[in-house]
């Protein structure tokens, strides 16, 4: 091995991981290739490569992926939204707060996706019930974000604020925004991973697009290569979205 | 020292001040910077609320870290400063205030020895340099010694009340290190010890 090879080797766990990763997918190849696997269960990464790129040359995934992120980054959009204004509201108003906490534990404790049959009746079958099932798995859980952080604020940073002269709109803007800006970026990945699940399982429930419909037809048709295929896309798109979330949180939470 | 500075209502008596609050500054025990503001900016944090200009404010505030040992410090979050030098920053977001009178709860408690001193000796040259007044809470007998011209004794809490009066005949300017060996230093510690002591038994019999 050269010199510089042996020292990213040793060095970057990625290099290792991706190695490992290789070395996987050659033996599931061998195997397969030795007709030890039924392609009807498990098909051979190169089967599933090959309906991937199928998927991609013919331009059948497009509308499929485009209906999963409306849906998905719809909710996301959403469910940040309310759940900062009903958490910030029940934090600030105690009677809020003694509505709203109840019904979001009940919420919280449940699988939300249970609500997915009724969102379908109330809204169709269209995005708008993916959107509202992804909204509610969200809000639920930046709800509990914004308002347990609101409470926990710390408050020897406030009376320092206060003993500086600062009035509450400085309270607001030095203090209680950049906590609350934290705690939703530390649970970002969280809340897409919540959205995505949102819409994927929206889509499983009713719809006429989406890899969640895409999923429930290869299930329909058992086309186990199609369903790795759209398994393999989400993985992608999910692991995408990750890191693009890594990155902000670390930049915006430089501080921490 | 919260109802000096109107952080809490007394539960009896009252606050009589000259100063208007902006006069007075407080500095807590454990720092409590934000941890989101740079340097720069928290120092800056107190004379932006109170109307001067940020850019203003900023250039003050880098003014103050220098004079506190921190030039070139400025763009540093809190978690990359040292306990010490947090301790600096937030002495000099309350030096910024131009304070005419600055409360200190046991402020260096948290520091190690040699960082204390070094610290508590830059304090004392700046308060005695912009003349400020200083009231200080500490259980340091030494250090209420070297630093305070006049000590009053406090009872124990709760409702504690004062007990006892002593002038420090130690002449200002002051080296908070070097004024332990002034000849005034052994025989005021030996009586505030025994005064303190009193106390103390005093309670624990009562208990």
């Amino acid at each position: 091995m050269p010199e510089k090879l042996r020292d990213n080797w040793v060095r970057q766990a990625w290099l290792r991981q991706l190695f490992a990763l290789v070395v996987l997918l050659a033996i599931w190849e061998a195997i397969g290739r030795a007709g030890m696997l039924n392609p009807l269960y498990l098909p051979t990464p190169s089967r599933i490569g090959a309906t991937l790129f199928e998927l991609f040359a013919d331009g059948r995934i497009w509308p499929h992926l485009e209906a999963t992120f409306s849906a998905a980054l719809g909710g996301l959009a959403l469910g940040i939204a309310v759940g900062i204004v009903l958490g910030v509201a029940a934090a600030l108003v105690p009677f809020l707060a003694e509505l709203l906490e109840p019904v979001m534990t009940v919420l919280n404790a449940v699988p939300r996706v249970i609500l997915a049959p009724l969102f379908v009746i109330w809204l169709g079958i269209g995005i708008a019930s993916k959107i509202a099932l992804s909204f509610i798995l969200v809000a639920v859980l930046i709800f509990f974000t914004v308002f347990t952080g609101i409470r926990q604020v710390d408050r020897r940073i406030v009376e320092r604020v206060i003993t500086l002269g600062g009035d509450r709109w400085a309270l607001v803007r030095h203090v209680y925004l950049p906590s609350v800006a934290a705690w939703i970026l530390s649970n970002l990945k969280i809340a897409v991973g919540f959205a995505f699940t949102g819409a994927l399982v929206g889509e499983f429930v009713a719809a006429t697009h989406g890899l969640g419909y895409l999923l429930s037809f290869a299930q329909s048709t058992y086309n186990a290569a199609l369903m790795f295929a759209i398994i393999a896309v989400i993985l992608a798109v999910v692991l995408l979205i990750f890191i693009v979330a890594g990155r902000l949180e670390k930049y915006l939470l430089r501080w921490y | 020292m919260r109802a000096v500075i109107g952080l809490q209502q007394p539960l009896s008596g009252s606050v009589e001040t000259e100063l208007a609050r902006g006069d007075v500054g407080i500095l807590f025990q454990d720092d409590a910077l934000l941890p989101w503001k740079r340097a720069r900016d928290n120092v800056a944090l107190g004379l932006v609320f109170n109307g001067v200009e940020r850019r203003k404010a900023l250039a003050e505030a880098e003014a103050w870290l220098a004079r506190l040992g921190l030039a070139g410090f400025g763009d540093r979050f809190p978690r990359q400063l040292s306990g010490g030098q947090r301790k600096r920053v937030a002495l000099a977001q309350v030096l910024a205030m131009k304070p005419k009178l600055l409360l200190m709860d046991e402020p260096f408690a948290s520091l190690d020895a040699i960082v204390r001193a070094r610290v508590v000796k830059d304090l004392v040259a700046l308060v005695e340099l912009e003349r400020i007044s200083v009231l200080l809470v500490t259980h340091d007998l030494e250090e209420a010694i070297s630093l305070s011209d006049e000590i009053y004794l406090l009872s124990q809490g709760p409702r504690a009340r004062i007990i006892r009066h002593y002038a420090i005949p130690i002449p200002r300017p002051r080296d908070p290190v070097l004024s332990r060996t002034h000849p005034a230093f052994a025989p005021l510690y030996e009586k505030l010890w025994a005064d303190l002591s009193r106390e103390v038994d005093h309670r624990a019999e009562a208990a």
